[in-house]
């Protein structure tokens, strides 16, 4: 297939999609290169941003996956509502209209003294600005028993994959009366919104396929985020179905027994048909291993630049991030790798430097005709991000309404995987 | 201040006051357009959410004015537009309605 050169897409898509900004610094100078490892929402959107408007800078996106499959909308996967591959997404885009170099390989190592980063296949890419984004990781014994082996029994299906087919696998050989138990995280983690909506469009499945079943929430938590919403949904939708336990109630979930499908708790022993169990979460391995994330676990940075508070010429993005007010979403990934691009083809390119908007929306089901929606912009306060506006659904909205958000929630899948992904 | 600060800021300047203004404003416009595109195609593709090509500088302009004064029809576009002030306002009606053409 052939590949094409920068100036070729300029001239091909016309004034359409994104224009070059003037960048005086890089004028009769080498071109600088930046290296972006992690080719999820935060990533894969610095790395097109930063190819598509600082054409002076060479952009390496260093990522395993042939494809990215989303977590957003895996809920509706695990409902049967869309099928897996309406997930996926490649980097052919990526690599052949925006001319970025795509490697398919895992970083193993980052040496910021030298400015260079060593991959798991030997090879070594030196940068003159480095981007991080590798996403969450699952903490060490955050749960007893929940190892690896724990995982093919009993999914957390929170990097959507092989995971998230195994859960939805599990779901449909369940027998209609059995016990569904979420485990719910603790605060901080990826997509507050998530395990709810995931029990909401479970529990749309379970009406329709196995009507008999209920749904159990053992929680890390004594409240959660949008509660009155969900709570109202679910004596809507599913009466009678879901059953949420705050840690107040059960001391929290304290281990996992594989072998007989259990959750322990302190006081008691949840037997489940099927479990989906999402243990706390902190900034992904390389992170940590590469000196970026502090003892929270997760990586201090400026809230203009997102470079790291402690690797200068390192920036990071998406959910490894202390985001302060800013959710671990992907649309905040999306917005926070767009304000990092611009910083950085700013600082190389001498391009000029407006104040950033970020921004959050998620559109999140409670049924498969009825979503809800917010919407939060942010901005750098006392070094911090801060939330300055919010929006969020009300729980007397007419269905009519809730059903266009449903709608509307499709089209904002189309546009922002385009986005991210070409 | 210590010197080499002073000489860079100074730099700085040099080099922004060399870019003209309307260059100056497209960069403006690109960079506030990459926001919206998290939720409307620009490349005048997409469903369910409309498109803003080929909508013209002064439609997305009063579209823009009207959806910050209020939070009906739509909560989202209330907060993006309130996030705008009315010279961002303008450069990214300038900077989007010159994509459709
Ligand atoms: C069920 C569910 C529903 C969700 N729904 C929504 C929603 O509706 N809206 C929303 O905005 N967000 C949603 N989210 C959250 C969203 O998926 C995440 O916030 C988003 O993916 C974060 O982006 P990221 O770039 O930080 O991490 P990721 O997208 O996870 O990307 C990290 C990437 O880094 C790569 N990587 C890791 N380590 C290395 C390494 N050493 N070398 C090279 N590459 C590496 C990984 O392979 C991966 O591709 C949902 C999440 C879940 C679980
Ligand atoms: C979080 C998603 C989101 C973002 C980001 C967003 N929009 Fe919108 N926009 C919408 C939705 C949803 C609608 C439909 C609203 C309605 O029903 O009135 C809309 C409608 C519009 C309309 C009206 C179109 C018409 O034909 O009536 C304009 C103009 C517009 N947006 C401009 C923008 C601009 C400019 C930006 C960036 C500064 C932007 N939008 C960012 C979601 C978004």
């Amino acid at each position: 297939m052939k590949s094409w050169t920068r100036r070729e897409f300029g001239r091909l898509t016309g004034a359409a999609l994104l224009t070059a900004l003037n960048q005086p610094k890089a004028r009769g100078q080498a071109k600088a290169r930046v290296v972006v490892i992690g080719g999820g929402i935060g990533g894969a959107t610095v790395a097109k941003y930063l190819a598509a408007t600082a054409t002076a800078i060479e952009v390496t996106l260093v990522e395993p996956r042939q494809s990215y499959a989303t977590c957003f909308f895996s809920n509706l996967y695990l409902a049967g509502l869309r099928p897996f591959e309406s997930l996926s997404h490649g980097y052919e885009a990526l690599a052949k209209q925006y001319g970025i170099t795509v490697i398919h390989e895992s970083a193993a190592a980052i040496h910021p003294a030298v400015k260079t980063v060593a991959l798991n296949n030997g090879s070594k890419l030196s940068y003159d600005r480095l981007v991080v984004a590798p996403g969450i990781a699952f903490r060490d014994r955050a749960l007893n028993g929940y190892d690896e082996a724990a995982m093919e029994i009993m999914p957390h299906a929170w990097n959507a994959g092989q995971q998230t087919r195994l859960l939805r696998q599990q779901l449909e050989s369940m027998e209609d009366g059995g016990l569904f138990v979420l485990v719910a995280p603790p605060n901080p983690f990826r997509c507050p919104p998530a395990p709810y909506e995931r029990a909401s469009l479970v529990a749309s499945y379970f009406q329709r396929r196995k009507p008999k079943a209920k749904i159990l929430i053992l929680d890390a938590k004594d409240s959660f985020n949008a509660q009155d919403l969900f709570q109202d949904a679910w004596n809507r939708h599913y009466p009678g179905m879901i059953e949420w336990l705050p840690a107040q109630f059960t001391g929290g979930v304290t281990a996992i027994d594989a072998k007989t499908r259990s959750v322990i708790t302190e006081g008691a022993t949840f037997k489940a048909a099927v479990a989906n169990v999402i243990p706390a979460q902190m900034a992904g391995r390389l992170a940590q291993q590469a000196g970026l994330a502090n003892q929270s676990g997760w990586c201090p940075v400026d809230p203009v630049t997102f470079e790291s508070a402690l690797q200068p010429g390192v920036h990071l993005v998406g959910d490894a991030i202390i985001g302060w007010d800013m959710p671990k979403s992907a649309f905040c990934a999306n917005s926070q790798a767009k304000a990092c691009a611009f910083a950085i083809a700013a600082d190389l390119t001498g391009s000029a430097r407006f104040p950033a908007h970020l921004f959050n929306t998620c559109y999140t089901y409670l049924a498969p005709d009825d979503a809800f929606s917010n919407a939060i912009s942010f901005k750098p306060v006392d070094g911090k991000l801060k939330s300055v506006i919010s929006f969020i659904s009300k729980v007397e909205e007419s269905s009519e309404v809730r059903r266009q958000a449903a709608r509307a929630a499709e089209g904002w899948y189309d546009a922002f995987t385009h986005d991210v992904f070409g | 201040m210590r010197p080499v600060a002073r000489s860079a800021i100074a730099a700085g300047l040099v080099l922004l006051v060399s870019q003209s203004g309307a260059a100056e404003e497209a960069d403006q416009g690109a960079q506030l357009a990459s926001t919206c595109a998290s939720c409307h195609r620009l490349d005048g593709g997409g469903t369910i959410i409309p498109s803003i090509i080929g909508l013209g500088e002064e439609r997305l302009t009063n579209a823009l004015l009207a959806y910050r004064a209020s939070q009906s029809p739509n909560h989202i576009m209330h907060a993006i537009a309130l996030s705008l002030n009315d010279e961002e306002i303008a450069s990214v009606a300038r900077y989007v309605a010159a994509q459709g053409k």
